[in-house]
């Protein structure tokens, strides 16, 4: 111990760490008072992406950077049990930084605290937001299962929306003219040096500003930042009630950061790793690609948002949001922090959230991709076995309608359920729907015999919801 | 004759615009001046400068871009109605380049104009070669048209070849001898870059974007006259006051230091960001797919075959799936299995003739064209042909749908 010691001090007065470290370490901050605890989002973001580097380090030992044998590779790391819990740990570690540095995110931007002098702590950490997700994308990619060639065809696509480059910018990012042998290894070079590389120079500044401009004091209605005294001001105030960084606000951080990883590992012990789905083989048509949770909102906007409004939304969309990012310290750097004097920050924030949540929601159901897995309607739906009504039961499946319209809870969702049809419509309306078609459903002109359109119009007016007897109306004398 | 023209003239013009331009900024540095005509006359030199400056600005970048970015340029022009309004463009601004310089060469050009007092002869053969290459350009934008478009299968491939050290001037030899001077005079204008005032285009002053802007009053009141001194100069903290020259070794050892980190990054920069954008020309080839005669008529199936460039470790992400239908007996389509909205692979529904998307639920006619869902355009097909009784495909890559 001793020894120890000794060995510390020698190594302290050769290296002068804690001459100067040791004060960046014990540096003043404001007190927290009650929303102490909003204080650690940051930190846990930070804990989180440090769970993926020594994870993602762990993983790239094993991986094979090989579009024919990535594949194969991440299923050699599935068969060992611990490598299974590194890759547990490796994706509830991206989904605890998406939700941490969201959360961040939401906290700076309630408390205001991206006004003078922080400016630039806000856009360091605006760039490590989008490094994150893009960190998420490729991820996900780097599964590269089917769902995972299909997501790089994807993001191909989406790059191809921009105008003028699209379609440069969309064989760039396969590395060719199709998704094969090249693709991957661009991917991974992303994921794992070039986007890490962005992270940790932002990272750097961003922690950097954070000492230099100190960490922002809870707002309070009524005392707004004004650029001439705030520095001042904030200088008073730590001398009058800072505490020291070490360990007294520290300790929080430390405290919830053990959290996270502690239920990150949970999770991967217990949930474990996403399963590896099909081979990533093109020619494997019976592919339904899903992005992961984090873009499940996105995927779901993308198909609920009016036609015309796609090809701006895709390209403009992300732009309008970093250019939001960009200009809220730029516009908003003084002036009042408290949310209370900034209501439109809660129900920019509360809109936000609901939409989003609401999308996600509505990704998950995927009321709009055809169930193309519904088995055919059983003899108990159809009532009888033959005649002209089971007859257009088979149409009814064998023509597709059944994957996007619900009969008696089978089959898909994104037309009109069909359980009572015979209810609503006369089979002359039913007969013009199938032949004129309509946004969302194809028309069947052409493609039905005159058989099979009667027996399926017998079908349909055969589906009726059966009414509960109506209650016994009760009339007053007069 | 040409070979010493697009060949050893170009070398030789760049060898004495980048040595003597060192030499003289390292050696003779206080040699550089151009006598301000400014002083004399201002309002002839606002509307000959002004559009002189912004629009040679421009069409140098317009100049540039194709040659650093061929692909993406060609890909850019492809569209004819991009060619005509870059086109129509460029000639504006070649006209208002030209409104500019004769301008400029107007105002010094009356005997009783102070400005001819100041202008060097040097300054002459600058403005006319300026004025030739101008003219020339805006020529050949009206007579020889669509040189947007040609520029880039006739210069490009020559200053590229110049650029890379493995000269090759046959694209442009066989160009119109007006063209050619067009070219010539180019790389004149390069040589007399450290002669003449053109070396000011190294001096863009970019700090004036961002410093305060000044106000410069010119002095009536007699009593002001006396110009105040300028008693601090530029220092270092913790320093004593410097002499001016010791100002000027820093300021110098500053840019030096600038210069010489950037040629390293760039050193190693470009060669990297080259091999990152070259990775992905791929030649297009033609793949069997079977006997025709396995193929009924009238039925849709799929087709796999491997893409134009199969690489070792490429697995079976080599395979491209398509969607064949032979038509008639000699009539095959070969539709792509991505769906036009984003990509994902369509399934075709052999009873209902319809394909069908499981992402964004895009449907499908047998055509190909639209039945329902979000997808913006039909299909898109590979070119298909029958040789020797075999159905082969034509391995064009993954459509990509572009706005």
């Amino acid at each position: 111990m001793r020894l120890l010691k000794q060995l510390w001090r020698w190594f302290d007065e050769v290296t002068g760490f804690s001459k100067s470290l040791g004060p960046v370490l014990t540096h003043p901050v404001p007190r927290a008072r009650r929303s102490r605890w909003f204080y650690v989002f940051g930190s846990a973001t930070l804990t989180a992406f440090l769970i993926q580097v020594v994870t993602g380090i762990a993983l790239s030992s094993a991986y094979v950077t090989g579009s024919g044998q990535a594949y194969d590779s991440l299923h050699f790391i599935n068969s060992f049990p611990i490598g299974r819990v590194v890759r547990g740990i490796h994706y509830f570690g991206a989904s605890a930084m998406i939700i941490l540095i969201g959360l961040h995110t939401i906290r700076v931007y309630l408390m205001g605290a991206y006004k003078y002098p922080r400016q630039v702590n806000w856009l360091t950490g605006a760039g490590l937001l989008l490094f994150t997700l893009l960190m998420a994308f490729t991820g996900q990619l780097l599964r590269w299962d089917q769902i995972g060639f299909w997501t790089a065809v994807v993001a191909a696509e989406q790059a191809g929306r921009a105008p003028l480059i699209g379609n440069w910018l969309g064989h760039f990012i396969l590395a060719g003219n199709t998704a094969g042998g090249a693709t991957l290894s661009r991917f991974f070079a992303a994921h794992v040096f070039f986007i890490p590389a962005l992270i940790f120079v932002f990272l750097a500044v961003h922690l950097y500003l954070v000492v230099y401009n100190g960490i922002s004091e809870p707002p309070e209605a009524g005392r707004p930042v004004d650029p001439r005294t705030y520095r001042g001001w904030y200088h008073e105030l730590l001398q009058r009630e800072g505490i020291p960084f070490w360990p007294h606000a520290a300790w929080r951080d430390l405290l919830f950061g053990t959290i996270v990883v502690v239920c990150v590992f949970l999770l991967a012990l217990l949930v474990g790793p996403p399963e590896l789905g099909n081979p990533p083989d093109p020619s494997i048509v019976s592919a339904s690609p899903r992005p992961d949770w984090y873009f499940m909102w996105y995927f779901a906007l993308l198909s609920l948002i009016p036609k015309w409004s796609e090809r701006w939304v895709i390209i403009m969309g992300p732009m309008l949001f970093g250019l939001f990012l960009i200009l809220v310290p730029i516009l908003g750097g003084r002036g009042e922090r408290s949310p209370l004097r900034r209501p439109w920050s809660i129900v920019l924030v509360a809109s936000v959230i609901a939409v989003v949540a609401h999308y996600w929601a509505m990704g998950i159901r995927a009321p709009w991709s055809p169930r193309l897995d519904a088995p055919p309607l059983p003899a108990a739906v159809v009532g009888v076995t033959s005649g002209p009504i089971a007859d257009g039961a088979r149409v009814f499946y064998d023509k597709g309608c059944e994957y996007c319209h619900t009969v008696s809870g089978y089959g898909g969702i994104r037309g009109p359920d069909l359980s009572d049809a015979g209810d609503r419509m006369s089979p002359a309306q039913m007969a013009t729907r199938i032949f004129s078609g309509a946004e969302n459903m194809p028309s069947y002109r052409g493609e039905l015999s005159e058989g099979e359109l009667n027996s399926l119009l017998a079908f349909l007016a055969s589906r009726h919801i059966v009414q509960p007897p109506k209650p016994p109306v009760l009339r007053t004398e007069r | 004759m040409q070979d010493f023209f697009f060949i050893a003239f170009p070398y030789i013009a760049l060898t004495l615009a980048v040595g003597v331009g060192i030499y003289r900024y390292f050696i003779h540095r206080f040699t550089y001046s151009s006598l301000s005509s400014q002083l004399v006359e201002k309002r002839q030199l606002f509307w000959g400068s002004v559009p002189w400056h912004y629009g040679i600005t421009l069409i140098l970048i317009a100049h540039l871009l194709p040659w650093i970015f061929p692909g993406a340029s060609r890909a850019v022009l492809g569209n004819q109605t991009r060619l005509a309004v870059l086109e129509v463009t460029g000639i504006a601004l070649g006209l208002y380049c030209v409104f500019g310089i004769v301008t400029l060469i107007a105002r010094r050009l009356p005997n009783d104009s102070p400005a001819r007092a100041v202008t060097s002869p040097m300054d002459w053969i600058l403005l006319l070669v300026l004025a030739y290459q101008v003219l020339s350009g805006v020529g050949i934008a009206m007579f020889e048209r669509w040189g947007a478009a040609w520029y880039l299968s006739t210069a490009v491939p020559w200053l590229r070849s110049l650029a890379t050290l493995h000269p090759n001037a046959d694209t442009v030899t066989g160009l119109p001898i007006f063209i050619q001077t067009h070219f010539i005079s180019g790389f004149v204008l390069i040589l007399l870059f450290p002669f003449t005032r053109l070396v000011h285009i190294f001096a863009i002053p970019f700090e004036y974007l961002w410093r305060p802007y000044q106000v410069v009053i010119w002095n009536r009141d007699p009593q002001m006259r006396q110009l105040p001194v300028l008693h601090e100069i530029e220092t270092f903290p913790h320093t004593a006051p410097l002499a001016p020259c010791e100002v000027q070794r820093r300021q110098l050892l500053t840019r030096l230091g600038i210069l010489v980190g950037g040629i390293s990054a760039a050193i190693v920069g470009i060669p990297s960001l080259a091999f990152l954008l070259g990775l992905r020309k791929v030649p297009e080839v033609w793949r069997t797919l079977g006997a025709a005669d396995s193929f009924p008529i009238g039925e849709t199936v799929q087709v796999s075959f491997l893409d134009s460039t199969p690489l070792p470790w490429s697995g079976v992400t080599a395979k491209t799936a398509a969607w064949l239908r032979r038509e008639g007996p000699q009539q095959f389509i070969a539709f792509s299995i991505n769906c036009t909205h984003l990509g994902c692979p369509v399934r075709w529904l052999p009873n209902a003739n319809l394909f069908m998307c499981p992402c964004h639920g895009g449907v499908f006619y047998k055509d190909g064209t639209v039945a329902s869902g979000p997808p913006p355009k039909p299909l898109a097909t590979y070119p298909v042909r029958l040789r020797d009784g075999n159905v082969e495909i034509l391995t064009t890559g993954l459509p990509i749908t572009t706005v």
